[in-house]
C-alpha cells in the first residue's frame, strides 16, 4: 500500500484503539477517580482528594504487605531467571529424552494455580503432609510455615518459582536456540573455553530475552495473589500478606472501594518503579538495534 | 475468481442462516416456564430445599408457574454480589440471602422494608419465628429480612476417641474441656495422630466463645468493646496454653472451617466447635470414619464464671432488593420458604430452624439427635458482634491479635491492649 496517508489507515487500526480505550484506558481513569473518593455500598462517593493514599501509606499493614511483595518478587523472579537459564543451557546442550523432560519442565505452567496451591498445601501440611513426614523421617528440618512467617514466605516463594519457571525457561530456551551454531564454532576455533563462550557469546546474545523475561515476570509477580491467599491467607497474623491480598481485603471484605482503588494505583506505580531499571535497559537495547 | 464455492458456506449464507435461525427461535412460543425468579444465595440454601421428589417447593412452583434459578456463592462473595446488585439501577435478582451481621444503616437502605408486605400478605404464624433473629434483621426500625437459617455453635466431640482415652463423658466446664483436649492429644490405636481440638483461626466465633465462657465478650450490641477485658485475657491464655501443649494443631493459624470438618471425620481431632447443623455431615457413613460417634453438647463455660453462657449464633435472612422488578413474586417465595412446613423440611435437611415450634416436632428430633442441645443453646445465643460500617476491618484486627497471642508471639495482656487501641476508633460514634 504505497503512499497511503496515515488518515486513510486510521479505520484499520481503530478497532484496536477502541478496544484499548474500552478495556484499559477508561477503567483506569475510573479507578483513578474512585481512588480520590470515599465509597462503599449504599453510599454516594464523596471526593476526598488524596486522603485514601495518605491513609494507605500510613497503614502498617500496607507497608508490611508492600515489603513482603517486594521480597517475594525480587527473590522469586531472580531465582526463576537463574534456574530458567541453567535449564535452557542444559536443554540446548543436548539431553537424552529431551521431549519428555521438556514436557516435565513445562507441566507446572499447565496446572491451575488453585490446584497447585491445594496440592502444595497438602504436601507441606505441618501435621500430616507427605513432604513434612519425609523430612522428619530423614532427620531434616521441616518448613513450619503455618507458625513461622519466614518459613511461610519461603514456601510461597518456592511455589511461585515452581509455577512460573516454565515462562522464563521458554523465553530463554527459544532465544538460546536462535543463536547461530557458527558463533560457537568460531569461538572454539579462537580457543574459547566453555565458560568464555558462555560469557562472550551466549550471555550477550541472550541479553534482550533476559530483560524481557525479567520485565514481564516483575510485572506479573507483583500481582501475586492466589499463592498467598490460598496457602496462608496472609497469616499467621497478616505477616505474609502481599499488596494484592491487602487490596482484596479493602475491596471485598471491607467494601472500601476508594482505598482499594488507591491501593491498585500504588501497586501499578510500585511495580513500575521496581522494573524501571530493566525498562531503561530494554529501551537502550531497542535504541541500539534501531541504529 | 470468486471467494465462494457453489455449495460451500459463504459469508452471505452464513449471515442469512444465522438471522433466519434467530428469527425462527424468537417465533417459537416460550419453552421456559412463564415466570423466573432469580435468587442469590449460598449453595446450602438451595440444597436444604431439596430436589426431585424431595423438592419442598415443588407444589408451590407448579401452582404458581415459577422456575427458581439460584446463583450461589460462598458467604463473603455472596454478600458482595448481593450489595453490588442492590446498588445498581435495576437488578434481575428478586431475592437475596443476607447474613445478619452485615446490614448497616446504609446497606439496609438498599433493601425493601418487609413490614408493609407482611401486613398485607402475612407470613404463616409470624410470631413463631425466634424474636432474637427478627430483631437481628430489623435496622432503623425496618424489618429488611425474614430469618431463614441460623447457625448456632456447639461443642462436637468424638465419643470413640474419648472412650479410647478413658474419658467417660464430655466436658461440663471449660477447664475440663482443656484438660480433656490435652489428654486426647495422642496417637490413637489405629496409628492416627490425634489433636485435642481443632478450630479455624479466621473467624471471631472461637475466641469470642472462649471469652464468653469467662463472662466476657468482644463487642456488645451497644458497641461496647471488650466489656470485661480480663475475660478476654483469660480466654487468650487458655488458647495459648492449648496450643503450647499441642492440643491445638500446629497449623492453627492457617486452619479453615472445612479443615474442622475433615479432621473430625477422619479422627484427627477429638473436639471442635462448629454449628449444630453439621451433625449430619460429621456422622455421614460415606464421609466419616466415625458415623454415629460424633456428638455435640453446648459449649461449656468456665467453672469460675457463674453467669449465663451465650453461644455464638449467626442468622441468614431473605431480602428483596429495592431495585428488584417483581417484588410480589419475591414476597410469595419468601412466605412459602418461611412457612412451618418448609421450615421443618429444611431443618430435616440440615438447616438450623428459625421457628421455635420446629424443635418440638418429633420428625425433626428424629432427624437430628442434637436438636435438644441446639434449642437450649439458641435460647441464649447472640451474634459474635453487631453490624457496623467497619465491623469487617475490626474483626480482622481482632483476629490478628488473637492469632499472635495464641501462637505465643504476644502476651494475652498485650494483645488485649492492642485490640482496645486499634479497634476503638473503628466503632460507631
Amino acid at each position: 500500500m504505497p503512499n497511503r496517508r496515515p488518515r486513510d489507515l486510521l479505520p484499520l487500526v481503530a478497532p484496536v484503539h477502541v478496544l484499548i480505550l474500552g478495556v484499559i484506558v477508561l477503567p483506569s481513569v475510573y479507578v483513578l477517580w474512585l481512588s480520590l473518593t470515599a465509597s462503599s455500598f449504599g453510599k454516594a462517593p464523596v471526593f476526598v482528594w488524596l486522603d485514601n493514599y495518605a491513609r494507605i501509606l500510613a497503614d502498617p499493614a500496607f507497608r508490611s504487605a508492600l515489603w513482603n511483595t517486594i521480597v517475594i518478587v525480587v527473590a522469586a523472579v531472580h531465582v526463576e531467571l537463574l534456574l530458567g537459564l541453567l535449564l535452557a543451557l542444559l536443554f540446548a546442550s543436548g539431553l537424552p529424552l529431551r521431549r519428555l523432560l521438556l514436557v516435565c519442565t513445562l507441566a507446572p505452567y499447565a496446572v491451575s494455580e488453585v490446584v497447585a496451591v491445594v496440592a502444595w498445601r497438602y504436601l507441606f501440611d505441618p501435621d500430616a503432609g507427605p513432604v513434612t513426614q519425609a523430612l522428619h523421617a530423614l532427620g531434616l528440618p521441616v518448613l513450619d510455615w503455618s507458625f513461622e512467617p519466614l518459613h511461610a514466605m519461603m514456601l510461597i516463594a518456592l511455589l511461585t518459582i515452581w509455577l512460573h519457571l516454565p515462562f522464563t525457561f521458554v523465553i530463554l530456551y527459544a532465544a538460546r536456540l536462535a543463536i547461530p551454531a557458527e558463533l560457537y564454532e568460531a569461538a572454539k576455533i579462537d580457543g574459547a573455553r566453555p565458560f568464555q563462550a558462555f560469557r562472550r557469546v551466549t550471555l550477550p546474545l541472550l541479553g534482550p530475552a533476559i530483560v524481557v523475561a525479567l520485565l514481564f515476570r516483575y510485572i506479573f509477580a507483583f500481582r501475586i495473589f492466589s499463592e498467598v491467599w490460598l496457602l496462608t491467607g496472609g497469616g499467621p497474623a497478616r505477616t505474609t500478606e502481599v499488596v494484592a491480598v491487602y487490596l482484596y481485603r479493602e475491596a471485598f471484605s471491607y467494601n472500601a472501594f476508594g482505598t482499594a482503588a488507591a491501593t491498585a494505583w500504588i501497586m501499578v506505580l510500585a511495580s513500575l518503579v521496581l522494573a524501571l531499571g530493566y525498562v531503561a535497559l530494554l529501551r537502550r537495547q531497542v535504541d541500539v538495534d534501531a541504529h | 475468481m470468486t471467494d465462494t464455492t457453489p455449495r460451500g458456506l459463504t459469508r452471505r449464507r452464513f449471515v442469512a442462516s444465522t438471522l433466519g435461525s434467530a428469527a425462527a427461535l424468537s417465533a417459537v412460543p416460550a419453552w421456559a416456564q412463564a415466570k423466573t425468579l432469580n435468587i442469590l444465595s449460598h449453595a446450602v440454601h438451595e440444597r436444604v430445599l431439596g430436589k426431585d421428589d424431595g423438592d419442598l417447593l415443588r407444589d408451590w412452583k407448579a401452582a404458581n408457574g415459577v422456575e427458581l434459578v439460584f446463583t450461589t456463592f460462598d458467604s463473603n462473595p455472596l454478600q458482595d454480589r448481593l450489595f453490588r446488585e442492590a446498588s445498581l439501577p435495576v437488578t434481575d435478582f428478586a431475592v437475596g440471602y443476607i447474613i445478619d451481621n452485615r446490614p448497616t444503616s446504609a446497606i439496609a437502605a438498599l433493601f425493601e422494608p418487609l413490614g408493609p408486605l407482611n401486613a398485607v400478605a402475612p407470613i404463616e404464624d409470624f410470631a413463631d419465628i425466634a424474636p432474637g433473629l427478627i430483631q437481628g434483621l430489623t435496622v432503623d426500625g425496618n424489618l429488611i429480612g425474614i430469618p431463614v437459617r441460623h447457625a448456632t455453635g456447639g461443642l462436637f466431640y468424638n465419643e470413640a476417641l474419648l472412650e479410647e482415652a478413658g474419658i467417660a463423658a464430655p466436658p461440663t466446664t471449660l477447664e475440663e474441656l482443656i484438660e480433656q483436649a490435652k489428654k486426647l492429644t495422642f496417637t490413637a490405636k489405629d496409628g492416627t495422630p490425634v489433636t485435642g481440638m481443632i478450630m479455624a483461626s479466621d473467624l471471631a466465633v472461637f475466641p469470642v466463645s472462649f471469652a464468653r465462657a469467662f463472662g466476657g465478650d468482644y463487642i456488645t450490641k451497644d458497641f461496647k468493646l471488650l466489656p470485661k477485658p480480663e475475660a478476654m485475657v483469660k480466654a487468650l491464655a487458655a488458647l495459648n496454653d492449648m496450643f503450647t501443649a499441642g492440643a491445638l494443631p500446629r497449623s492453627y493459624a492457617t486452619t479453615k472451617n472445612d479443615d474442622q470438618v475433615t479432621w473430625m471425620q477422619q479422627g484427627r481431632a477429638a473436639f471442635t466447635m462448629i454449628t449444630f447443623a453439621r451433625y449430619a455431615q460429621f456422622n455421614n457413613p460415606e464421609q466419616s470414619r466415625f458415623p454415629g460417634r460424633i456428638k455435640a453438647v453446648q459449649f461449656p463455660k468456665s467453672a469460675t464464671y457463674d453467669g449465663p453462657m451465650a453461644a455464638v449464633t449467626e442468622a441468614w435472612g431473605m431480602v428483596i432488593p429495592r431495585n428488584a422488578a417483581d417484588k410480589d413474586l419475591a414476597w410469595a417465595y419468601i412466605r412459602e420458604v418461611a412457612s412451618r412446613r418448609v421450615t421443618l423440611g429444611m431443618a430435616r435437611n440440615g438447616n438450623g430452624p428459625v421457628r421455635v415450634s420446629t424443635y418440638a416436632e418429633p420428625a425433626f428430633a428424629a432427624a437430628s439427635p442434637v436438636a435438644g442441645e441446639e434449642a437450649k443453646a439458641l435460647a441464649t445465643a447472640r451474634g459474635a458482634f453487631p453490624p457496623f460500617p467497619e465491623a469487617a476491618r475490626a474483626q480482622q484486627l481482632f483476629l490478628e491479635d488473637v492469632q499472635l497471642a495464641v501462637l505465643g508471639h504476644k502476651s494475652p495482656e498485650a494483645a488485649v491492649e492492642s485490640m482496645v487501641s486499634r479497634i476503638t476508633p473503628l466503632r460507631p460514634a
